[in-house]
């Protein structure tokens, strides 16, 4: 069940400790990605198709993506300074700022979904969709035009498994000790 | 403690100090340090932010904010050398998430062209450098035991116990010791006794995100405290642009930074990592110096290397805590030392284990990316078994030094007008067929150990050396032995940029040796430079 962002609001400490920061009735608030999820929070860098694109593809290479905050997650972080990055994408020799890649990669991802099935990835049933996460993690994917298709598999599929296993949260729920120095300032779930 | 940011260069440019370090990674704090202690008026530039150990945050995400986010560099060739990965930006450098596994460097690796016909030689040998590994092994403190390190260098034994052997490391053990190998625990610059004031490490996992509690070596912890302590200034967000020598070409006397200061000093220390190093001596092309600072030989830039990772994991039924360490692990294996044990194979050079790696769930060397391949409810199956179940070692593959592996300067420039550089990095064949030696050792390893299931991953990139190496002329190299750039007395190299070999051995306990034996030289010639 969604949450209001005022109910939000009014859990004080709690969201204080969160890491997504909006705007919001003339101040700021700090929210984990699954909680910005919940309030339906705006985005600010992904439009609607892309956000329907992430989240199909976050539930075919790990389901639970969407709730989790996936697209929330990635919005937050193509949306502030490349220095300020926490995504994996850093590493893999793609030149700062990386939303070109991400937008592109997503585009590539529903234009070979339309010429396969005639749909958008967001409207492709379950087998369907991880058959799509197949032929992407392969890099052979008909229709495809945008960065390597294997690398965008390989991007995507990390930030789904950093919102969802590389976390304080993420950590408990594998029985994994965190056993931080010094803790995140956000459990992130 | 005298720590600045680029606001206070203007006030700096009428200042005259006895030495200007460029760069405050593990070479630049080590030589800066020193000097200072020696009563040298010493300044620090770092190009990247301030960092504290309060922003040592232990988490694989707020890590990666480590890694470098200075001007773009083209990372290019059949085997890309991974910069942004290897490289570190802000105060620390890359040493703020090195994983203090400090291994020396063996006698055959400083003569090996002599010894072999392959790669280069150094302009000395082990016995040169052991006393500086001995002196700097004493004061950072290094974990292990020489005695069961058979194939160890002469040296001293080290000031500390061993790092103790967890369920991870003790179930790959089973496997080297079934197929006859000996194993030895993994040398670390990490506590593990309250060492000179240093809290023991507590076996977390953290490293790649900074050690916030001084276990381990990181600049913060021991050399840029006492830099400061002894009257060194550093200065954050301040990037060298450019090297100014005086009207004749024949000495430096100073840096521009940022296109718009100029600090002086009488001697002038590059220990900006590898690109960085060769971009500034190519940047700084005079009339005189057409082709670049200590390029007159066309050495700068070339013999830039690596090490290729050969990946081997394995998945158990018993609990392996993988969680549980440090992330450069906790045992060593050397048998594949001799440059020619593969030879039949095709391979030739040095190759070490680092076993039992602690790993996190998530990021670049964690758990997930291991099993890059599955998706899907699979991989939700994968994550909760070897949550538990996990192991992984890692071979750190020499790599062959090459000419044409260089970095170059490109037309496009960065935001203060100096081009941004271009390193391309190919492997050589022999390296390739060791790294492929390697992976048939460790599936074999964890095999015989008793794990369920055996995979090796891809050849990923650890460590950048070369690119301005030490030679005994102009024609076969950037600097002597000393670092000394060879037509500018009073401009030094320092860091793994004047490896001429790479070893098989991680590089930041040679480079600490390195700085060390610079510096200790630099103060009895200060004149004569």
């Amino acid at each position: 069940m969604r949450q209001s962002r005022r109910d939000l609001i009014g859990r004080g400490a709690a969201i204080a400790t969160g890491l997504l920061t909006y705007a919001f009735d003339g101040g700021r608030i700090a929210l984990t990605p699954a909680e910005a999820h919940a309030a339906g929070m705006p985005y600010r860098t992904l439009d609607e198709p892309a956000v329907r694109c992430v989240n199909a593809l976050g539930e075919a290479l790990l389901p639970g993506s969407t709730a989790a905050g996936l697209a929330e997650y990635l919005d937050h972080q193509l949306s502030g300074p490349p220095a300020d990055s926490m995504l994996m994408i850093k590493y893999l020799r793609v030149p700062a700022p990386f939303t070109d890649f991400y937008l592109s990669g997503l585009r590539a991802a529903d234009a070979s979904a339309r010429m396969q099935h005639g749909k958008a990835v967001a409207e492709l049933d379950p087998a369907a969709a991880a058959h799509l996460a197949g032929q992407m993690s392969a890099g052979q994917i008909p229709g495809w035009t945008g960065p390597p298709a294997a690398a965008f598999f390989f991007v995507l599929r990390s930030d789904a498994i950093d919102v969802a296993y590389g976390t304080q949260t993420g950590f408990q729920k594998l029985g994994v000790p965190y056993m931080a120095h010094i803790a995140p300032p956000t459990r992130w779930g | 403690m005298p720590l600045k940011t680029a606001a206070a260069l203007p006030g700096l440019r009428l200042e005259k100090f006895d030495a200007i370090i460029v760069g405050s990674g593990a070479a630049g704090s080590a030589v800066a340090a020193r000097l200072a202690e020696g009563g040298k008026r010493v300044v620090i530039l770092e190009a990247g932010p301030a960092r504290t150990a309060a922003d040592l945050v232990s988490s694989t995400l707020y890590a990666r904010r480590m890694k470098w986010t200075g001007p773009e560099v083209l990372d290019e060739g059949r085997n890309p050398v991974d910069f942004v990965f290897n490289a570190g930006f802000g105060t620390g450098g890359s040493a703020m998430h090195h994983y203090a596994v400090w291994p020396r460097m063996h006698a055959e690796d400083f003569d090996m062209r002599s010894r072999h016909d392959r790669g280069l030689d150094w302009p000395f040998g082990y016995e040169e450098l052991r006393p500086y590994y001995d002196q700097v092994q004493q004061e950072v403190g290094i974990a292990g035991d020489a005695r069961q390190e058979v194939w160890r260098p002469a040296g001293a034994p080290y000031p500390m116990p061993a790092v103790p052997v967890f369920a991870q490391g003790a179930a790959i053990a089973r496997g080297f010791k079934h197929l006859g190998k000996t194993i030895a625990p993994l040398p670390l610059a990490v506590t593990t006794t309250n060492y000179q004031g240093r809290a023991k490490c507590l076996w977390d996992g953290w490293c790649d995100s900074g050690c916030p509690i001084g276990a381990l070596a990181n600049p913060l912890t021991i050399h840029l405290p006492r830099a400061l302590a002894a009257g060194a200034t550093l200065v954050n967000n301040a990037p060298v642009t450019r090297v100014v020598l005086n009207s004749a070409g024949t000495h430096a006397v100073g840096v521009e930074v940022a296109q718009h200061h100029t600090l002086h000093a009488d001697v002038i220390v590059l220990a900006a990592f590898t690109v960085e190093n060769s971009r500034l001596l190519l940047a700084s092309a005079t009339s005189g110096h057409s082709r670049g600072l200590g390029n007159a030989g066309d050495q700068v830039g070339r013999y830039v290397m690596t090490h290729a990772a050969g990946l081997v994991y394995g998945l158990f039924d018993e609990d392996t805590q993988p969680y549980m360490g440090a992330s450069g692990g906790q045992l060593l294996n050397q048998d594949s030392y001799d440059k020619t044990t593969h030879r039949a194979s095709g391979g030739f050079g040095s190759y070490q284990w680092m076993i039992a790696q602690a790993v996190k769930p998530n990021d670049l060397l964690g758990i997930s990316t291991t099993r890059a391949d599955l998706f899907g409810p699979e991989l939700h199956t994968f994550m909760k078994r070897a949550a538990r179940g996990f192991a992984g070692m890692t071979a750190v593959i020499e790599d062959l030094p090459l000419a044409s592996n260089r970095i170059t300067l490109t037309s496009r420039k960065d935001d203060n007008g100096v081009p941004i550089a271009r390193v391309v990095h190919d492997t050589d064949p022999q390296s390739v067929a060791l790294w492929k030696a390697s992976l048939a050792e460790g599936k074999a390893v964890m095999s015989a150990a008793g794990a369920r299931e055996v995979w090796t991953g891809p050849a990923g990139s650890m460590h950048i050396m070369g690119g301005t190496i030490m030679g005994t002329h102009p024609g076969n190299s950037v600097t002597n032995g000393y670092g000394q750039v060879h037509d500018i007395p009073n401009l030094l190299l320092a860091g793994p940029g004047l490896f001429p070999t790479s070893g098989g051995v991680n590089p930041t306990f040679t480079v600490h040796a390195l700085a060390a034996r610079t510096a200790q030289w630099l103060l009895g010639n200060w004149r004569s430079v």
